[in-house]
């Protein structure tokens, strides 16, 4: 990051730690290409309808409740006498920096990840989508793997890629990814490239089965996101420490075949869904950047920096994207200033911002429904990073999106009902009920491993 | 377009020719692959779980282990039920391993070394009978390359099967809130190694026959067969 950044960024990070002074949805029978937006395309029975639950990975804070995290469940079925409020809440029994999720390809299982303690939590949210259980907990991945932080959940058939974010031996960027069966079982790892332009960085997974191919972002390891963002900003050898790659892999061959210069840490990556497209978009964090990964003319696939997020001297830190059934919009969540922007992606090469609300004092993802009449909002990016004083808000808005302006529908204050950070959220169906197969059984890959312990 | 491309199109246009029972072939989309498939034996297939143990009964109702059909040759075997009535779910995968068996049968390489297993987890309607017409004339023909319908056997092979499978099935509510007749399932197919690893698991999005040929060809090749 260069210097102009770093100030500024430190600017807004000193003036945060100032103020700590002061579905009725059905399921399709089969899948068809991809879950709500932004998932596997492996993944099936999308939820096309209204969703029923909103599962929310929360972050335990130290004095709250149990201050463990824990996966709440949200009832947000306006049909429902429950709408809008916590139905179930399923604590881990320690805190770990709860922070993103992903399901099995038969979405009857959600993956959970730990980025401090590298557990792996799966939660059955199929025998009773109200009240999901936690049937499996993977605690032994940095001693097996070498690797740090599990951050993305990624369905393959019959399997879960797991992207780390840092390593055992320096808890630095360089990291890799996993993969699993859906019982649990490590298969094989992959180490992120860090040759021919690679900086072995990891982030986000998106895969294009019709291309065969595969897309990695990068962020940061393990002593930076763990670091107070304040102090971090001050922290010029740290603040070289990011992400400025993407890679683009065989997805059969599991092998890098490109790697592109994205400076600014590329986070979140979305594939158009629109059958045809050939084409992803990604938000850069640092550099307020939209970039577009595409195929050109004669098919090679280029990377392109095509619009620009708020103002970026100001630094606004675009940390989650969700890209609309049909590929035409984009929503964008800026933490530093609250907004959430809507991008019309008619033209992917030049996508236009049309809308912007603040929705928040800080706001982290943001996750919209398969038809795009609802968006849904959180809070926290991570726990060291979230903002300090009366801006720490902690809490999930549902909005009604009309095409003009976004709605609050409800609203949950994770403060007020003694959750805790609010991060990732995924969207639950209770339209489907088992035909056949066993009872979930608890079972526990490392013996070591007792939540609470 | 890549030749690939073709090549993929070409296989779906193939598949297309013969009908399923439940979906006519023109409801069927294949799924988009313009790409070239990556060369057999140009990558590893992992070892991702053993293949379950149960009994199984073949369209001529005789009972024997599951073992006798993922084990000795490498194997393709899709999990399915005869009314399943999704063009991209059980038609998808019955048209494309036609059009596998079709390839795999030029190949003296394959010779008595594939099979395909259709098995469905629906054994309260896919009887022997009923298995034997969805089946047609594929359990006579190419026998260089059999395939045998199975259904598991009276009693706790079901369960085990779909657990050991970790093949999900369910049932989607209807407007009503009751149970549909429908089964809702992910679509599998699995590739099966002469020693009852499960080494590859293809849905929807990635059952394109050059892949699912090329992989099986990778098999082949850890045994010593070569191809030009």
């Amino acid at each position: 990051m260069n210097s102009f950044l770093r100030h500024s960024l430190g600017r807004i990070a000193g003036t945060t730690c100032a103020a700590l002074l002061a579905f009725g949805g059905l399921t399709a029978p089969t899948p068809v290409h991809a879950d709500e937006t932004c998932n596997s395309p492996f993944m099936g029975k999308l939820i096309k309808g209204q969703e029923d639950f909103v599962y929310v990975w929360t972050l335990g804070i130290e004095g709250v409740g149990d201050g463990s995290d824990k996966l709440v469940t949200i009832d947000s079925n306006p049909k429902s006498p429950n709408y809008g409020k916590v139905i179930h809440k399923l604590s881990v029994g320690r805190r770990g920096e709860a922070h993103h999720m992903g399901f099995t390809d038969d979405r009857r299982y959600l993956w959970a990840g730990g980025l401090d303690d590298s557990r792996i939590y799966v939660f059955d949210v199929y025998s009773n989508p109200a009240k999901p259980k936690l049937i499996r907990t993977i605690a032994d991945m940095p001693a097996k793997t070498g690797l740090v932080g599990p951050h993305t959940f990624y369905a393959m058939p019959g399997r879960m890629l797991v992207q780390f974010l840092s390593n055992t031996k320096d808890h630095g960027g360089v990291t890799g990814m996993a993969q699993f069966t859906n019982k649990g079982k490590l298969i094989r790892t992959h180490a992120m490239p860090t040759d021919n332009g690679g900086d072995g960085y990891g982030y986000d997974i998106g895969i294009n089965p019709g291309k065969n191919v595969m897309l990695t972002s990068s962020f940061t390891g393990w002593n930076n996101y763990m670091m107070d963002l304040g102090k971090l900003v001050q922290d010029g050898e740290a603040m070289k420490r990011f992400g400025s790659t993407m890679v683009l892999w065989d997805l059969k061959t599991m092998q890098p075949k490109t790697t592109f210069s994205v400076p600014g840490s590329p986070l979140e990556i979305r594939w158009s869904l629109k059958e045809g497209d050939n084409w992803a978009v990604v938000a850069t964090a640092l550099t307020s950047k939209i970039w577009l990964v595409k195929q050109d003319g004669s098919g090679q696939w280029q990377a392109k920096d095509v619009a620009t997020i708020g103002d970026p001297s100001k630094i606004p830190l675009p940390v989650d994207i969700s890209i609309t059934a049909d590929g035409k919009g984009l929503w964008v969540n800026t933490f530093m200033d609250g907004k959430t922007r809507y991008f019309d992606l008619t033209d992917p090469e030049n996508p236009k911002q049309t809308f912007e609300k603040e929705t928040g004092k800080q706001v982290n993802m943001v996750s919209q429904s398969w038809d795009g009449k609802r968006v849904y909002i959180t809070s926290s990016l991570l726990a060291n990073w979230d903002k300090k004083g009366d801006a720490d808000e902690q809490f999930v808005r549902a909005f009604n999106w009309d095409g003009q302006d976004l709605s609050l529908a409800f609203e949950v204050d994770f403060h007020k009902e003694k959750l805790g950070r609010a991060h990732h959220m995924k969207f639950g169906t209770k339209a489907v009920r088992a035909a056949h197969g066993p009872q979930s059984t608890p079972v526990r890959v490392a013996a070591s491993d007792v939540p609470g312990r | 377009m890549s030749r690939g491309a073709d090549l993929a199109r070409t296989f779906l246009a193939l598949a297309l020719t013969s009908l399923a029972p439940a979906v006519a072939a023109h409801q069927i989309t294949p799924p988009s692959a313009d790409f070239v498939a990556p060369a057999a034996g140009s990558y590893r297939l992992e070892r991702i779980y053993r293949a379950p143990s149960g009994r199984v009964v073949d369209v001529h109702g005789s009972a024997a282990p599951i073992a006798r059909y993922t084990q000795g040759r490498a194997t393709l075997l899709s999990l399915m039920y005869t009314q399943c009535n999704d063009e991209k779910g059980c038609p998808l995968a019955l048209h494309t391993l036609d059009v596998v068996r079709k390839q795999l049968a030029r190949m003296p390489q394959a010779k008595n070394r594939v099979r395909l297993v259709s098995l469905s987890f629906d054994p309260a309607r896919d009887t022997p009978a009923v298995l034997r017409d969805y089946a047609g004339d594929r359990v006579r023909t190419l026998p260089a390359v059999p395939w045998s319908f199975l259904v598991p056997a009276a009693g706790p092979a079901l369960g085990q099967l779909l657990e050991g499978f970790e093949q999900d099935v369910s049932r989607a509510n209807g407007q009503d809130g009751t149970a549909s007749a429908d089964l809702s399932h992910v679509l599998k197919v699995f590739l099966i190694d002469r020693h009852g690893w499960v080494r590859e698991i293809y849905s929807t999005s990635y059952l394109v026959p050059q892949v699912v040929i090329n992989d099986v060809k990778t098999l082949l090749m850890e045994d010593g067969a070569r191809f030009p």
